[in-house]
């Protein structure tokens, strides 16, 4: 695994494998232009190698989802510092990378299929192409038989699944995922976790994954990256050793596992209560 | 489930009978005027007549579908492509909105007179009246539907890398044609309820026409034909609509 520590803000070191996403000194702030306005993310520096997964984690409100709109260009904000995707600077629509957002905002006239099919429509991948991909990945997710079904024949898991299959079939080469499994029960969220870990293990993606579930985060990230309460900063950067492939459900049993979630739960403490 | 409808729908045909018969009972003896409410078997005579007979009623039938009908189309034609405009336009929709909304709450059938003014006391007027009640109720719902997009879709789309132009015809108006169709279902009723009403103040032809004719001459049953023929139309039109919305619409 690739540089597990020291990644927090000391200046970077030359011989580090070029990051995928490099993060420094990042302020944002929301509200009016001068005087009164919001910090809402201090001094945040992070990097991400290619092919990690690293989970963000911290109270509401510290500026996660801020992170991520800043990642893809969709965030107008008042921000200083360095943010790079792949080297370049962030612009909307970048090609390079995959948003999954909390809910599944699937289109609820188009099918299964027509959904997975939508992100590669807009990034203009040719019809016979998509709709082969489509399937496979709707085949992946496990919804091979529900390809034609509208999101309203769907269950909350299954459409998850199927947002899941949309992420998958663009082929970026960075996803951020905000809380994707968030509203899903305990049951439901294991199975898809489980998908998604195959899923990221045969296509190896550089994944930023918010969650508030500190369990989720461990299952599966390389590295977990607790923020503290507004304004955000980064309380600690805390690899996560555990072995792959990993079982998902089978980790819940390893006490190692319990040990790296007290380590976090105190670290998110301490951040909620750091000032 | 078959059993369960033959017997609902013979249920209702029991109701109406017996609802009919003591309406026509009634109106035999001396509890209810039929000058005044008319008579079942009366108004049955006045359609049969009408209908089947010398067939005069569907002649004005015709007249008043065909106002509504055209009423309706130009009305909401009108309302999707000036809603459509001004989405692409806010600041135009902004300006328009005030003018819009005072048009709007002018109750259309005072106007018919004067439509009957300047359009005639041909179709023209009824045309007038039934588009300018469908225009703004269509309108409104394009609004609201193009208002009414999910920003989740919208958030995704943009992250996708969308065009506006994508974002529109994938995103905005299939999102936006549910809401468009239950204004057009609602604006196709008072297309033809303008029409009629417009017909009742002054026309040559027309459903309208011949109720108010009927009216003035105290032929309560030929009165309670149109009116069942007007409410079996209304009924009709909305039917119409419902399957085509479910045939369209089929995710929903
Ligand atoms: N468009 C905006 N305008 C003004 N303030 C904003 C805007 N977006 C976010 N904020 C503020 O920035 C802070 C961070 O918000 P953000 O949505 O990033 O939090 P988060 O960490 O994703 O929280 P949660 O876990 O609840 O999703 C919040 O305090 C919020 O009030
Ligand atoms: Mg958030």
């Amino acid at each position: 695994m690739v540089t597990m520590t020291a990644i927090r803000s000391t200046p970077a070191i030359e011989d580090r494998p070029p990051a995928v996403i490099d993060i420094r000194e990042l302020e944002v702030r929301f509200g009016p232009a001068s005087g009164s306005s919001l910090l809402a993310v201090d001094r945040v520096a992070f990097s991400i190698a290619q092919g990690e997964f690293v989970s963000l984690v911290g109270p509401s409100g510290c500026g996660k989802t801020t992170i991520l709109n800043l990642l893809t260009g969709l965030l107008q904000a008042e921000v200083s510092g360095d943010m790079t995707v792949l080297g370049k600077p962030p612009k909307a629509g970048n090609p390079d990378i995959a948003y999954m957002l909390a809910r599944d905002s699937l289109l609820p006239w188009r099918t299964a299929l027509g959904n997975v099919e939508y992100g590669m429509e807009i990034r203009d991948v040719p019809k016979s192409v998509r709709e082969q991909r489509a399937m496979e990945l709707l085949r992946e997710v496990g919804l091979g038989d529900f390809a034609n079904a509208y999101p309203k024949a769907l269950s909350h898991g299954m459409r998850q699944r199927c947002a899941l299959a949309r992420t998958f079939a663009l082929e970026s080469s960075v996803f951020l995922m905000d809380e994707p499994f968030g509203a899903l029960d305990a049951q439901t969220k294991l199975t898809l976790e489980d998908v998604l870990m195959r899923l990221w293990s045969s296509h190896r993606k550089t994944v930023v994954f918010v969650t508030h579930d500190l369990a989720e985060a461990i299952a599966l990230s390389d590295r977990v990256i607790v923020m503290s309460a507004r304004p955000g900063r980064i309380v600690r950067d805390v690899p996560i050793p555990l072995p792959r492939p990993r079982d998902v459900r089978a980790l819940q049993k390893d006490p190692h596992f319990h040990e790296l979630y007290a380590q976090l739960w105190a670290l998110l403490e301490y951040g909620a209560t750091d000032k | 489930m078959r059993i369960r409808w033959t017997l609902s729908v013979l249920g209702h045909l029991l109701f109406i009978v017996f609802f009919l018969g003591i309406w026509e009972a009634a109106s035999r003896s001396s509890l209810l005027d039929p000058t005044f409410f008319g008579r079942p078997s009366g108004i049955l005579s006045y359609l049969w007549k009408g209908l089947i007979v010398d067939r005069t009623l569907w002649n004005e039938l015709g007249y008043t579908l065909l106002a509504a009908a055209i009423s309706f189309l130009g009305g909401s034609i009108a309302a999707v492509v000036t809603g459509l405009l001004f989405s692409v336009l806010p600041r135009l929709h902004r300006a328009a909105e005030p003018y819009l909304t005072l048009l709007n709450a002018m109750p259309r059938i005072a106007l018919a007179p004067l439509f009957l003014l300047w359009f005639g006391l041909g179709i023209g007027s009824k045309i007038a009246v039934g588009a300018s009640l469908s225009f703004f109720i269509v309108l409104s719902a394009t609004v609201a539907g193009i208002r009414g997009v999910n920003s989740d879709h919208l958030t995704l789309s943009k992250a996708l890398g969308a065009t506006q132009r994508q974002i529109f015809f994938k995103v905005t108006l299939p999102s936006a044609i549910p809401v468009v169709f239950s204004g057009l279902r609602l604006g196709l009723v008072y297309s033809l309820l303008g029409v009629v009403g417009a017909e009742l103040i002054a026309a040559e032809h027309g459903l309208g026409q011949t109720l108010a004719y009927l009216q003035s001459t105290f032929s309560m049953d030929g009165v309670m034909a149109i009116l069942l023929l007007l409410a079996g139309l209304g009924l009709g039109v909305t039917t119409l609509m419902n399957r085509l919305e479910r045939a369209l619409l089929v995710w929903q």
